[in-house]
């Protein structure tokens, strides 16, 4: 027979009171007015908020050009031989000043995976993928990047990893602008229950 | 030949009442917009943001939303009971506040307007027998869609309705004794020295209870649940029918929130500061009104037998067990 001490009986006379006062509503219910008065987590993204991604985001490919504006691709098509979806078509030719170019480079952009092996493999640092992911279209021909499309694409992002002030623009096509990094001090200050 | 003192009163008691219908009707509108704002807040989100600055016009957009929704009425369904059981739904929220008092007497215009309908000697009788008509719209709903899961899930939701009705009227037999009176107007006055929920706490525990189980709100919604899981009373109707039911919830939880500031929480008697009386009142019944969606976002909903089992063998012996402390406490 289990005769409960005199501590067990001082614990069982505390838990019946506090069942009979409902306590563990009233701690449910405190907790969720605490959350009601903390800051949302949510990122409102696209209208007010937008996540700029880290350096190291694959996002749509670009074409990266010298100082001149000539392409520093050389048609040399070891990305699209890589590609292990092959949607990388490559075709050169000699230009005026007989330096080896590409004539045809596109991208099929719905086909990617977004690996980086074509970004690996490029022996003059040319083909990047960047931070620019915000291409949505309404024809899967759209979608077919080709060379000069490619080459005015936005640079990789120097510095990321962060939620910045944004503004969305639906003119032509949808686009949101990043503007000013966040105080990041609220990420840390949101009420965690643990 | 009427003198003009009748006209006047004609005219004021008509005044009233499209104020009142006015008032009614256009509650449950940003009624929905708090909701969503406290249901999201308490789950740390923001809830609606984006369809007028911060959401306000929401509830615009949800009407348009319902008005333009096709108007299916099932093929074998019993179609003038079908057509009639959402509006039946609506008629008892609306009836219940003909004999609800908002405030003290104002002057306007040189006379004295009472802010009330109509000072019924039995005020709170006819409040809960009148309450207990909004079983008929459930009834109607389930019974009429002619659909095997929307007649027992209004079954087992007009059960739930009716056996919570009855801790719901013994709960206020305390507040009557110790008013000396149905009168609401005597209630709220007989509160000036100290509120009821003083003398009465058991009484309002069992009363806001039952009140959550009348007005079908978690913990108590296992009817209308059932609705997101495909059964319950309202599962055939669509477009403005359906908001219907939703008006006649809202206003159900807003005439027990007004019901336990009268009865329980002194009405319109301010507290530090003064402002008119009307807006205590409101205050107050806002104040009840965001407690109903405080627990309706913090617990779990009740199992059927579980939500009986409260009913029958929580509620009643309770609110019994109230009468007879305040029988003692009065005598």
């Amino acid at each position: 027979m289990n005769i409960p001490s005199a501590m067990d009986r001082a614990d069982n006379r505390q838990r019946w009171i506090g069942w009979a006062l409902f306590a563990d509503l009233i701690k449910g219910l405190s907790l969720t007015l605490k959350y009601m008065f903390s800051r949302s987590v949510t990122m409102q993204y696209p209208d007010k908020e937008k996540w700029v991604p880290y350096e190291r985001f694959k996002g749509h490919h670009l074409l990266r050009s010298d100082e001149n504006g000539e392409t520093l691709c050389v048609g040399c098509e070891l990305c699209a031989k890589i590609c292990p979806c092959y949607c990388i078509t490559v075709v050169a030719y000699e230009d005026e000043k007989g330096n080896r170019r590409p004539k045809v480079f596109d991208v099929d952009t719905a086909r990617c995976l977004f690996c980086g092996l074509c970004e690996d493999a490029c022996p003059v640092e040319c083909i990047a993928m960047g931070s620019f992911f915000e291409y949505s279209t309404y024809s899967m021909q759209e979608l077919v990047a080709d060379r000069d499309q490619l080459m005015q694409m936005p640079g990789k992002i120097d510095d990321g990893g962060y939620i910045a002030d944004a503004k969305m623009h639906t003119a032509d096509g949808v686009r949101v602008t990043a503007t000013k990094k966040q105080d990041e001090s609220w990420w840390d200050n949101i009420h965690r229950n643990n | 030949m009427p003198g003009t003192e009748v006209l006047i009163a004609a005219g004021v008691i008509l005044a009233k009442v499209i104020i009142m219908a006015v008032i009614l009707l256009l509650v449950p509108i940003p009624f929905t917009w708090i909701e969503r704002k406290v249901a999201g807040h308490m789950q740390q989100r923001l809830g609606p943001m984006r369809v007028g600055w911060h959401g306000l016009l929401q509830p615009i957009a949800d009407g348009i939303k319902l008005l333009t929704k096709e108007d299916l009425i099932p093929d074998q369904a019993d179609k003038l009971v079908f057509k009639l059981a959402p509006i039946i739904a609506l008629v008892p929220p609306f009836a219940v506040f003909v004999a609800v008092p908002f405030g003290e007497d104002v002057s306007l215009l040189g006379t004295e307007v009472t802010l009330y309908l109509s000072n019924m000697n039995v005020g709170l009788l006819f409040i809960l027998a009148v309450a207990g008509l909004e079983v008929f719209g459930v009834i109607f709903g389930g019974w009429s869609s002619n659909s095997k899961y929307a007649l027992l899930g209004s079954l087992r939701t007009c059960a739930q309705l009716i056996s919570y009705e009855i801790p719901m009227g013994f709960s206020v037999i305390g507040v009557i004794m110790l008013a000396q009176s149905m009168n609401l107007v005597n209630i709220v006055n007989a509160q000036e020295p100290l509120w009821f929920i003083v003398y009465q706490p058991i009484g309002f525990f069992v009363f806001f209870v039952a009140g959550m189980a009348e007005a079908q709100r978690i913990p108590f919604d296992l009817g209308e649940a059932e609705g997101d899981l495909g059964a319950g009373y309202h599962t055939e109707y669509s477009g403005m029918r359906f908001s219907f039911y939703m008006i006649s919830e809202y206003l159900v939880m807003l005439t027990i929130s007004v019901l336990c500031v009268i009865l329980f929480f002194g009405g319109w008697h301010g507290v530090l500061v003064p402002l008119p009386s009307v807006v205590w009142f409101g205050l107050k019944v806002g104040f009840f009104v965001y407690v109903f969606m405080w627990t309706r976002f913090t617990f779990p909903r009740y199992r059927y037998d579980q939500l009986m089992d409260i009913g029958w063998k929580v509620l009643l012996p309770l609110a019994l067990l109230n009468i007879l402390l305040t029988g003692v406490l009065v005598a």
